[in-house]
């Protein structure tokens, strides 16, 4: 046996194609094409749920087919090139804000650091002003006087398979979380260039699966699940019955109640798996105390929307139905669970979608009193500033000893933080339900939180590592705090962080674990009648 | 010069070599190497840190197991990303590298380059342990994925849905009755047969 001398090894090691991969860029970033493999691309959308949201009225999603990326041959329509051409085109023309970012943008970099894709993975195209940059250059081409005579010299490229290829890999690496944006001088919204990203791409038929199942399933029954009334119904009993085993509370919620003042929304997961159950045990628990005059609806009966990560016109079909479903029930008003995107959605796009909703009535809570004139248009406040108003006027009891389990610190979900604004209100929360909660450092909370990394539907198995490569600035400040003040709980106020974070904290911080604001909430609630049993976990304690 | 002090003046020139060297592996690194602020930069800090502790314990001879807690901020990362096994490892075994190009560059120290041995050998183990941390996040990180498929989390888009679930069952019900009829038709009932397809 040859004896490999410890030098030769490690020069081999060094020099040979081990590590320098080519990594160095050598080329032009237009001349590397993308390569799809297993485990960098999330499945895309099967044809017969395509075909199915292409017959139903309001929506256009042609040419469902079975494909796959990691093929050659995309099966294309033949005039694809002209559609997505067509397609820009129509968008410049109708979205004002698009034909700006296409233009305004002077490359100063700002944002290049700041996408928790580019911190996890290093790749230059996801930068955001790079990932803008792949549909510029096609602006820049097709739409500049400049871009039509210089070409390349002027920042044009020709739309190519190649093009549309690139786009395919990095509109789906960016979770429109606008992290960016926060930093950019000009408030370039690149999650709105995503969304223009990803809608061309329907136009060619070309998405993903986890974005339209769940499309599917809410046109067709109301939440991504695709639950039947019944079953929706009957998994909030079943928590019911829980609450009542480790609280002796009964609660008694309704469905599809006509005449409630309030219409609860919020997103299906919290109805049907962990750790969101526990924060509904809390939602259910909270309303019980106070006696609200409220709700559920088995046809509104999922707060997310996936709408925003498809196109505007399912986006304004899923927000629809909410406000479609308080009109149908003569609510006054509607409160929104922990959701992100549903916020994004109410806050910046529900009133010139589906708005202005007049024949609901300015948010009042019954409880305090107090009016939220901040919500005067959309009719919809969230569940933090309905419970930090609880709190404020004196209306809730806790006993902080129930949450003695938990150290906690706090995520900023990032539609709530940077879409709504909603920045204080959970942490005035979480002052009164914890003895301790400790914050992240400063440039990754509030506006400047980090992302879960797997929004925008991205947060499918198949893509696993990306995940975890896209989380790692938001883990990497989580460990921080474990590591100094020995944290043992992720707060956050949003469905998807919930299921994510806890992925998330499995591989980087598995000492930490990821709970909803409200299942803090209900937790520490004292409430009148009760028969609390010995909860060491909350209500998450299983007694038998 | 005694190796150990080589190593330690040597300290400051063989970990920028041997930390550039690591962030090279990614398409851009000019930030990585340049950003000093640990939540600003993640990747860049962490291996930066672990990649010098990791070179201080191994100049202090320290125990293998210590080894792991600054392996562990640096493979735990590469895990993740586009590496094969190899390029996600290889960054440790190219220290053996650097010290002898460093130490090659060097009037005093190169005539220790015959001692280096015994920190080669250190190196390796170092580089066996970080391949050991690698398989263990891998492990971790398939683990999770089953949780997920297994805690429901899935269904949050990627299943049959439950009503579409109920009708495969009730589907695959009424064929089994369609074929105990058929069975209880042509030989009479038979229990056992029964049994056997239920």
């Amino acid at each position: 046996m040859a004896v490999v001398k410890v030098d030769t090894l490690s020069r081999s090691v060094a020099e040979g194609p081990s590590l320098m991969t080519g990594s160095i860029p050598r080329r032009d970033w237009q001349d590397m094409p993308v390569q799809f493999k297993p485990g960098n691309y999330a499945y895309p959308t099967k044809s017969e749920i395509l075909a199915y949201l292409d017959s139903q009225p309001g929506i256009s999603l042609p040419n469902a087919r079975d494909w796959s990326p990691e093929d050659d041959d995309w099966k294309l329509p033949e005039d694809w090139k002209e559609t997505i051409i067509n397609g820009l085109a129509e968008r410049l023309d109708k979205f004002r804000s698009l034909k700006i970012f296409m233009d305004c943008c002077v490359r100063c970099g700002a944002c290049a650091d700041k996408c928790h894709f580019f911190l996890g993975t290093g790749d230059p195209k996801n930068m955001p002003v790079m990932r803008a940059e792949l549909l510029r250059s096609i602006y820049r081409q097709e739409f500049t006087l400049a871009g039509k005579l210089l070409g390349k010299m002027a920042g044009g490229r020709k739309m190519t398979t190649g093009v549309l290829k690139e786009w395919f890999m990095y509109a789906y690496q960016c979770t429109e979380c606008r992290r960016c944006s926060v930093f950019c001088p000009y408030g370039i919204d690149t999650a709105e260039i995503t969304m223009m990203l990803r809608e061309l791409l329907h136009l060619v038929g070309c998405g993903i699966n986890w974005a339209m199942e769940p499309v599917a399933n809410s046109n067709r029954t109301g939440n991504h699940m695709g639950l039947t009334p019944q079953a929706y119904k009957g998994n909030v009993d079943f928590l019911c019955e829980d609450i009542e085993g480790l609280t002796g509370i009964k609660v008694n919620p309704t469905f599809n109640r006509k005449g409630a003042e309030v219409l609860f929304i919020t997103p299906s997961a919290d109805v049907f798996a962990e750790p969101g159950l526990f924060t509904c045990m809390g939602y259910l628990l909270l309303f019980e105390a106070i006696g609200l005059d409220y709700t559920w609806s088995t046809y509104a009966s999922e707060g997310g929307n996936f709408g925003l990560f498809t196109s505007n016109e399912v986006m304004k079909k899923l927000n629809g139905k909410m406000y479609a479903e308080a009109k149908r029930l003569g609510v006054k008003w509607i409160l929104g669970g922990e959701c992100g995107h549903m916020w994004r959605v109410v806050h910046q796009y529900m009133d010139t979608m589906n708005g202005p909703a007049d024949f609901l009535e300015v948010p009042k809570s019954p409880i305090t009193g107090t009016v939220f004139d901040n919500a005067a248009s959309t009719k919809m406040v969230h569940i933090s500033e309905f419970t930090a108003d609880l709190i404020k006027n004196n209306k809730i009891k806790f006993d902080k000893s129930r949450n003695a389990h938990v150290k906690a610190t706090f995520h900023d979900s990032c539609n709530p933080a940077r879409a709504m604004g909603l920045l204080d209100e959970p942490r005035y929360i979480l002052d009164h339900v914890l003895d301790e909660w400790h914050e992240m450092p400063e440039n990754t909370i509030r506006e400047k939180t980090f992302c879960c990394g797997s929004g925008t539907a991205l947060n499918t198995d198949e893509i696993m590592e990306l995940r975890m490569r896209s989380g790692l600035p938001r883990a990497n400040a989580v460990k921080h705090v474990f590591d100094k003040h020995a944290v043992n709980t992720l707060a956050c106020v949003c469905a998807i962080d919930r299921a994510t974070l806890t992925t998330l904290m499995d591989y980087w911080v598995p000492e930490v674990t990821v709970a909803g604001i409200t299942e803090l909430v209900g937790n520490a609630l004292v409430v009148e009648g009760e028969k609390r049993q010995e909860l060491d976990e909350g209500l998450r304690t299983l007694v038998f | 010069m005694e190796l150990i002090k080589a190593l330690k003046k040597k300290k400051e020139k063989i970990l920028s070599v041997w930390i550039e060297r690591t962030l090279d592996s990614y398409l851009s690194s000019g930030f990585f190497k340049r950003s000093q602020d640990k939540f600003a930069n993640p990747v860049g800090a962490n291996i930066k840190e672990g990649l010098t502790r990791l070179y201080n314990l191994l100049v202090k001879g320290s125990d293998q197991q210590e080894y792991v807690e600054p392996l562990d901020q640096v493979i735990r990362i590469r895990a993740v990303q586009e590496f094969s096994p190899a390029q996600a490892v290889a960054p440790i075994l190219e220290l053996k590298w650097v010290v002898k190009q460093v130490f090659s560059a060097d009037k005093e120290c190169r005539g220790l380059l015959s001692e280096l041995d015994s920190f080669d050998c250190d190196v390796d183990r170092a580089a066996l342990a970080a391949f050991d941390l690698y398989m263990e996040c891998r492990d971790r990180l398939h683990r999770a994925r089953i949780r997920e498929l297994k805690s429901g989390s899935y269904i949050l888009t990627d299943s049959a849905c439950a009503s579409a679930v109920i009708r495969q069952n009730l589907q695959e019900i009424s064929q089994i009755s369609r074929r105990l009829r058929q069975h209880d038709g042509a030989t009479g009932s038979d229990d056992t047969e029964k049994n056997r397809i239920i």
